[in-house]
Parts: C-alpha cells; sequence; structure tokens
C-alpha cells in the first residue's frame, strides 16, 4: 500500500509543480507610490521631450545595442505622441509637456487638407482617420486642460473628416484618398480612435451631435465589428475603452457596459499573464520576455479608462476593485521596469534610454506613449488608496 | 459560478458513479458502508477547509482567484478526459475496516487533485458552506450508489460515470473561459 500511496502523491506534487510551473506561475506586483508613479511619468515625458526636433517630429526609436536612432517614422504614432503629451500636461500641469505636444501640433497644423466642408490632417501621402483621430483626441485634451480656443475651427473641421469617414453602419474607413474618398478597407485600431475623438468633440462642443455620431462607431464596435473585419476573437480595444469611459452619460446603453464589462475581462487576463513573466529560467520558456511596453501599456490605459467608467456607472461598481488591482500592478511593473538615470548612464546616449520601457533592447516612441496614459490612469487610484479612500 | 454549475461541478469532479467502481465492497458486491461515510464525511471537510484556506493560500502562492480558475479549469479538463478513457479505476489496496474510508475511499478516490482545485477556486467564490454543501451532494450521490451490485447496474454505472467525466470537461472548459474573463 505504501508503494501505491508514494505512487499517487508523487503525480500530486509532480501533477501541482507543472500546474505552477506552466499555468498559474506566480503574480509579481512590485509595491508602488503614487510618487514613484509621478516620478515615472515625468522621467518617460523627458524622454519624448528631449525627442523633440526642429520640423516637429519626435525621436521614433533607438536600439541601444547597436546604438542606432532609428529612421522609421509613423504618422498616427506622431498624433499619439501629442495627445500623451496633452495628456501629461492636464495631469501634471508640465509646461515642458505642452510645448512637446504644442511642437508636434503646429508639425500637424502645416500639413492639413482644407477640403471645404471639412479639414484633415494629410502628412505626405496618407490622409488617415487615425492619426486624425488621435490628433483630434490630443487637442479636445489641450482644450480641456488650456482653456484655449484657438483652434476650435479647425477641431471642427476634423470632426466633419472623421464623420465623412463613417460609413452608414458605423464601420470607420482606414484611409481617404484623392478621387475615390473613404476607401472600402478598416484598419486595427482606427475605428476606436475615431469613436474616441467624436466623443470628446462631443465634451468639447456639446449639443453639436459629436455624441451621437460617436455613438453609431461605438455600436459597430460592440456589436458587428469583429467578425465583419474577420476578427476570430473580440480585439482588446484600449481606444473604444476610451470611448466608452468618456461617452456622456445619457448615451450609455446596457449593451455598450456590457461591452465594457467585456472589454475589462480582455485587458484584465493580459495584465495578469503579464504579471507572471519574470524573463528568465524557465519562466521564460513558458512565458516568453516581459511583453513590449507598448502592448501592457494599452491594456494598463484600456484598464485605467475603465476604471474610470466603474467609478461613475455604479452598473459596473462591481468590477472597480478588480480593475483597480490590475492597474496597481500594472504601475508597479512598469516603475520596475523603466530604464532608471543610473542604468542608463553606462550607455552609449544615457539620454536616449533615461526613462524609457524597451523590449528586448528596443524602444518606440508608442512604448511610452501607451505607458504613460496607463500611468496617468493609475495616479489617482493609488492616490485614493494612499489616502484609505 | 451559480449554486447549480457548482454542484454539477463537485458532482463531475467527485464522479460517485466512478468512484463506485473502486470502493470496498462486502462479499455481496454492496458497498461497505462506514468507509462510504467515513470517506464522504472527510472529503466535506477537505473541501470545507481548502475552501477556508482558499483566498490566504492563493495570497501567499501570489495567485489572483480568477487567474486560479484557470488552473482549476485546466485540470478539470485532463482530469475529465483522463476519467472518460479510464472509466474504474484501478483497485487499490485497503486499510482494515473503518480505516478503508481513509484509504481509499476519501484519498486518492474522492479527495482527487480535480476536487482539491475545485475547492480552492470555489471557495474564493462561492464561500465555503457552498462549496462544502457541492461536495456533499456528491458524497450522497455516492451513498445512493452503495447497494448497487450485479453485472447490469454496474455497467449503467460505468456509464453512467463516463457521462460525469465528459461533463467535468465542460465544466473545465467554462472554468478556463470564465478565469479568461473574470476581471
Amino acid at each position: 500500500m505504501r508503494r501505491r500511496l508514494a505512487l499517487h502523491l508523487s503525480v500530486l506534487v509532480v501533477g501541482a509543480a507543472v500546474v505552477r510551473v506552466a499555468v498559474v506561475p506566480a503574480e509579481v506586483c512590485p509595491p508602488v507610490t503614487s510618487g514613484e508613479v509621478r516620478a515615472a511619468v515625468d522621467a518617460a515625458a523627458g524622454w519624448l521631450e528631449r525627442g523633440v526636433q526642429p520640423s516637429g517630429r519626435y525621436t521614433y526609436g533607438y536600439d541601444r545595442d547597436a546604438d542606432v536612432v532609428s529612421p522609421d517614422y509613423n504618422e498616427v504614432r506622431h498624433a499619439g505622441l501629442v495627445m500623451v503629451l496633452y495628456q501629461a500636461f492636464a495631469a501634471t500641469s508640465s509646461s515642458e509637456a505642452l510645448r512637446a505636444g504644442d511642437a508636434g501640433l503646429q508639425r500637424a497644423l502645416g500639413q492639413l487638407l482644407d477640403h471645404g466642408d471639412w479639414i484633415a490632417w494629410a502628412p505626405p501621402g496618407e490622409v488617415t482617420s487615425g492619426g486624425n483621430g488621435l490628433l483630434l483626441a490630443g487637442m479636445a485634451i489641450r482644450r480641456a486642460a488650456t482653456g484655449d480656443t484657438t483652434h476650435d475651427g479647425i477641431m471642427r473641421g476634423i470632426g466633419r473628416f472623421l464623420k465623412e469617414m463613417q460609413f452608414p453602419d458605423g464601420s470607420v474607413s482606414s484611409d481617404w484618398r484623392e478621387g475615390t474618398g473613404p476607401i472600402d478597407n478598416h484598419s486595427l485600431y482606427s475605428t476606436g480612435e475615431t469613436a474616441w475623438a467624436l466623443v470628446l468633440m462631443d465634451r468639447e462642443f456639446p449639443g453639436e451631435g459629436w455624441g451621437e455620431a460617436a455613438v453609431r462607431t461605438i455600436d459597430y464596435m460592440v456589436s458587428d465589428r469583429d467578425r465583419a473585419e474577420g476578427r476570430f476573437s473580440r480585439l482588446p480595444d484600449h481606444w473604444a475603452a476610451h470611448a466608452l469611459a468618456d461617452l456622456r452619460s445619457d448615451l450609455r446603453a446596457d449593451p455598450r457596459l456590457d461591452y465594457a464589462r467585456r472589454l475589462a475581462g480582455y485587458f484584465s487576463i493580459r495584465l495578469r499573464f503579464e504579471s507572471q513573466r519574470l524573463g528568465k529560467g524557465i519562466n521564460l520558456l513558458v512565458r516568453w520576455y516581459p511583453g513590449t511596453p507598448a502592448g501592457v501599456g494599452t491594456a494598463g490605459e484600456g484598464m485605467g479608462a475603465l476604471h474610470r467608467l466603474a467609478v461613475d456607472d455604479p452598473r459596473l461598481s462591481d468590477l472597480a476593485e478588480g480593475i483597480d488591482d490590475r492597474i496597481v500592478c500594472t504601475a508597479g511593473l512598469m516603475v520596475d521596469r523603466q530604464v532608471t538615470p543610473a542604468e542608463s548612464a553606462d550607455g552609449a546616449h544615457p539620454l536616449l534610454e533615461e526613462g524609457a520601457w524597451f523590449y528586448r533592447g528596443y524602444t518606440q516612441m508608442d512604448d511610452q506613449q501607451h505607458t504613460i496614459t496607463a500611468l496617468l490612469e493609475a495616479l489617482p487610484v493609488l492616490a485614493a488608496r494612499e489616502a484609505g479612500r | 459560478m451559480s449554486s447549480a454549475l457548482l454542484v454539477v461541478a463537485f458532482l463531475a469532479a467527485a464522479n460517485p458513479f466512478r468512484s463506485r467502481g473502486s470502493i470496498p465492497e462486502e462479499a455481496s458486491g454492496r458497498a461497505r458502508l462506514v468507509p462510504v461515510l467515513v470517506g464522504g464525511a472527510l472529503l466535506i471537510g477537505s473541501v470545507a477547509a481548502l475552501a477556508w484556506w482558499s483566498g490566504p493560500m492563493l495570497r501567499a502562492l501570489q495567485i489572483t482567484p480568477e487567474t486560479f480558475k484557470i488552473a482549476a479549469g485546466f485540470v478539470a479538463v485532463l482530469a475529465g478526459g483522463y476519467a472518460f478513457v479510464v472509466p474504474t479505476p484501478s483497485t487499490e489496496p485497503e486499510l482494515a475496516g473503518w480505516r478503508a474510508g481513509v484509504w481509499p475511499v476519501w484519498y486518492p478516490r474522492l479527495f482527487a487533485p480535480e476536487v482539491m482545485a475545485l475547492a480552492v477556486t470555489a471557495g474564493t467564490g462561492n464561500g465555503v458552506a457552498a462549496s462544502a454543501g457541492a461536495a456533499a451532494v456528491a458524497v450522497g450521490g455516492l451513498l445512493a450508489l452503495v447497494p448497487v451490485r450485479g453485472q447490469v447496474a454496474r455497467r449503467l454505472v460505468v456509464w453512467l460515470g463516463r457521462i460525469l467525466s465528459a461533463a467535468l470537461v465542460v465544466v473545465g472548459i467554462w472554468l478556463t473561459i470564465d478565469g479568461i474573463r473574470d476581471v
């Protein structure tokens, strides 16, 4: 009998070990304070601000192993940087962030296409809904934070362009082309970016119908998008989360909140999985390297947006505690992974490393963009916890 | 997990039909009542204990209850699949007298890894009383099978055990999906 007992216990112990290592490794959440998060935001914004070039472009990417600054550029990400710098200014009142954001905005304002009935940002060779959506979102955040109404006419013009890019079913064309207009193609995130920009327009210009336009696209994301665009599973769309979080309260119908609930689940499993990644030993084999900072950041910022929604709408209040746990954990992870001045000191170009997040030796502007937003969303959660609320 | 699903999950995990095939029997072919009572009581107690300690245990292991639910689902799928393929567990040597309720009725027959995993995940989600109650339903099922003997009845029990094994696979898939969707 002892042999049988030993056999059963051995199978139990080995099975438990396999489950522990391969299925549920420890979810490590480094402790973090709001002060540390604020410092991390400042350091990452510093990386972006140092990257402003005379043309209004930003440093795109840096490979520290090869000591090469990437010559690539992506205009949608340019708009994303303008937007996040305004978010940083709105949250921290950093004049450097405002200046850096304005530099990128001025570049974009020099590339406008005035179509008569609408205006679009048209950098050479592209007129995208995603780029215009993020640029408009940034301008709306800037307007709310500064009270500056200088660009109201352009904002309304870009808003009309985004409505032009909406199809009757609420889907959004990815690109506008001279001669054909909105092309019959969708891109992964431009739908959510467009919806969010229209929601923010509604906040800045209430009563002009922007919210109603946004809802057409939100409902497309709620119901048809993933099937219509040929995706096997639901897209964990952080821009959709922003759109839902900032949507006027009277437009928050139950199906839209159910969608928010599903999004919270997608972001949560992504962030829980991320917290299991150590990037070494056996864990490297079963979980691979810690994820791209942009990937972690998008899930973190999506969760942050849903935190605001869960706090604001009692129909989602049951999610608030879990959402807050994920946000705080993500903040701890990303503060821990950020390159400190001491760590960057030995690099070939310390200022291209300090404050950034790298994935296997490479960092890109959107790594900082999404992670900054995630950390900004974590600040009020941490502050509330520190205050015992 | 709803109360109904919790009961189905514990029934499928403890699988009284499958367990009936390998517990101590009298010469007549009936199962011995005292070991079943002892094993059943131990099962209810150990499920309650695991459910009680599930929170501190998962915190010590640095696993969120939502993520552990995925692990419980994984274990349930594997155990259900194995039980479906091997519908009658191998016969174990028995301790004498009522102690046979400890070995092999309680362990390894009833308090199997899938029941342990389920007790932990149900403890965090449904609480101690609900978990122990669901385990008690499974024990009740085993008690109801004590008189079963004869070839036809035994074959029926084996096939019902297979059905519960398949149900355990379904429960495991549900737990995994729910763990993925949980916040």
